[in-house]
């Protein structure tokens, strides 16, 4: 039973990793923003095919993990200063249209670029092959894959409760205009914020290329489970979407095991009983979002 | 007010007239059944964005319901052409009152994410329930009873599209009529400062539930007819890009105006057939086309036009929901 179910439970770790920092990216923006950016699968499938070229082009892997999501960075950096910005104040329904809009137009571009068929992208030598722990064997890059998000989600809760401009960060959502007033730039904030969101899904996406398959939609896959990780762990909360990312992996992996037809409808069965017992989402703030 | 009628008429008129004329410009009849399908769907979306101001971005689930509730209807018990559709909008108005319980009282972008969220399930059930709906390849079924005889419509011709002209005047008239009604005003009412309506003691979740009950049931029925057109259903259907490319064509033509879904509507159906035939990378100029409109007509093609003749000091009579007030009191 346990031989038959750990490895399935390792692998709903990793989704649910993958899930979790999908999710604290869109956090980020929606909180601060409520823009809720519907092409931020579209930058994940960036930073793969970004790494991949590289990788292509004869730079080490260690390279492209770091250099491919600030490149995506860059990408979304201009695309929030020349068309989000002026949406910030307009209702939320805009900024929804233009980055859907926008992830349309980069699925079908990837997909001119790079191909329709998924592209291979194997881990790099040191990373192949497995290591046994304890009872079972490990393929090492899962576990890299698992040390890498969790660094980068831990280097992301110091920056925003240890350094004063994560607690500005922190301010801004809470009251916009009060940290305004108090003289701080808040589109300083707003661009520094996109880009940490962007800099996860890019981060995500490099490791996503080698661990599923690196296709134009390979970010979109990874959007609808991470809206329902957004809710299950509550609007506004990122350790919320940490825990409601694991919990969602987890249960995706085990109905894969048991009742694989039921795998995708799980989440939202999950989705529906924490709503009921808790509307809003386990870790939920109040005040943010009603 | 009296030019508001003579308008309305010269619309139905170029909608009557319309199959006779589009032979000339390459476009087929279907298409224009599709125009009008689509802005029934639209019209859904507009009830609750436009004029409820509540962020409806998952229409699709409802219009694939209808679809699914008129095909499966079709396949498996060979029913007329009306039941279908009545079996579609119920099957409709069912999934929104299983969804909608966990809608009620959310608001802004939480109501966008939850509904977005929900309306996936169906489509995963539909994906999944592969022996009754044929999965990913979509389902087939056959022309439906049409009249009371054997007589069986010719979908593809013109006596179809003048059932659907006719259901669309029927639907834009009730739609007329609803948002004049004070269940509708309430609703604008809702829009533009909810506070007050619960001040006036009103129950305002009540009334977005409704709303959202009536709009599952005019998807519905756009997903059905829109099936019986094409004699198939597909998951895509369910989509929530489906539910996106709704909520562009509602914006298009312009959110809180009667005729702006079907404004919309010609737009992006006629823009899309013509494209796709000449590039298959058309995604990318549909993603233009929110791109564009977002930045370039917020308020879309009728509210852009109507603020044009405004400033000339031609002022047309709107309805309840001043066009373009999408910013209303509600903030993040």
């Amino acid at each position: 039973m346990l031989e038959h179910a750990a490895p399935e439970l390792f692998n709903g770790l990793i989704l649910g990793a993958f899930y979790a920092v999908v999710a604290i990216g869109l956090s980020l923006i929606m909180n601060l923003t409520g823009t809720v950016n519907m092409a931020h699968g579209s930058f994940l499938t960036l930073g793969g095919y970004l790494a991949f070229t590289l990788v292509a082009h004869g730079t080490s892997f260690w390279f492209a993990l770091i250099i491919a999501p600030l490149l995506t960075v860059a990408v979304g950096i201009l695309v929030e200063r020349t068309m989000m910005v002026p949406l910030y104040r307009r209702d939320p329904v805009y900024s929804l249209l233009l980055t859907f809009g926008l992830s349309l137009i980069a699925e079908e571009a990837y997909r001119l670029i790079w191909g329709s068929r998924g592209v291979p992208f194997s881990p790099p030598a040191d990373l192949a092959g497995g290591v046994t722990l304890g009872f079972m064997q490990f393929p090492t890059f899962r576990l890299f894959i698992v040390g890498v998000l969790a660094v980068a989600l831990g280097l992301l809760a110091l920056f925003l409760s240890r350094t004063r401009f994560g607690l500005r960060l922190r301010a801004a959502v809470q009251d916009t205009e009060m940290i305004a007033a108090l003289g701080t730039n808040t589109q300083i904030l707003y661009m520094v914020n996109f880009a940490l969101g962007i800099f996860l899904a890019g981060l995500a996406g490099v490791l996503a290329a080698v661990m599923f398959q690196l296709s134009p939609t390979t970010g979109n896959q990874l959007l609808m489970p991470a809206f329902v990780t957004v809710i299950v762990g509550g609007m506004g909360s990122l350790y919320g979407a940490i825990a409601g990312g694991v919990l969602i992996g987890l249960a995706i992996s085990l109905t894969t095991l048991y009742i694989p037809a039921a795998s995708e409808v799980a989440m939202y069965v999950l989705m529906a009983i924490v709503l009921l017992v808790r509307p809003r989402g386990l870790f939920g703030e109040e005040g943010i979002f009603g | 007010m009296k030019g508001n009628l003579a308008a309305s008429a010269i619309v139905v008129v170029l909608l009557i007239v319309a199959p006779y004329l589009a032979p000339l410009i390459h476009l087929d009849v279907s298409i224009l059944s599709e125009v009008l399908l689509m802005a029934i769907a639209a019209m859904s979306v507009n009830l609750l964005l436009g004029y409820t101001g509540m962020l409806a971005f998952g229409n699709a689930a409802f219009f694939g319901l209808g679809a699914y509730g008129a095909g499966l209807s079709i396949k498996y018990f060979d029913v007329h052409f009306i039941v279908a559709t009545i079996i579609g909008v119920v099957a409709a108005v069912i999934g929104a009152l299983i969804i909608g319980p966990f809608l009620l009282r959310r608001r802004g972008i939480y109501f966008a994410l939850l509904m977005i969220a929900f309306g996936q399930v169906f489509y995963f059930i539909a994906y999944r329930l592969t022996d009754v709906t044929g999965g990913e390849d979509g389902m087939n079924f056959p022309r439906p009873w049409f009249g009371f005889s054997a007589w069986h419509l010719q979908l593809r011709d013109q006596p179809f599209y003048f059932v659907m002209l006719a259901i669309f005047i029927a639907v834009l008239a009730a739609m007329w009529y609803l948002i004049r009604s004070p269940f509708g005003r309430t609703l604008v009412a809702i829009k533009q400062n909810e506070l007050r309506v619960r001040y006036l003691g009103l129950n305002s979740d009540r009334f977005i539930f409704v709303a959202l009950l009536i709009s599952a049931a005019m998807a519905g029925l756009a997903g059905a007819l829109y099936s019986l057109l094409i004699m198939f259903a597909f998951p895509l259907m369910l989509d929530w890009h489906q539910s996106g490319d709704f909520v562009l064509t509602v914006i298009l033509g312009g959110a809180g105006t009667l005729w702006g879904p079907l404004v919309g509507s010609i737009v992006y159906v006629v823009g899309k057939d013509i494209i796709s035939t000449i590039t298959p990378a058309w995604q990318i100029f549909l993603g233009g086309l929110f791109v564009a409109c977002v930045l370039a007509f917020p308020k879309g093609l009728l509210g852009t036009t109507l603020d044009l003749l405004a400033r000339r000091g031609i002022r047309v009579e709107e309805e309840p929901a001043v066009v373009g007030t999408l910013e209303s009191s509600r903030a993040k």
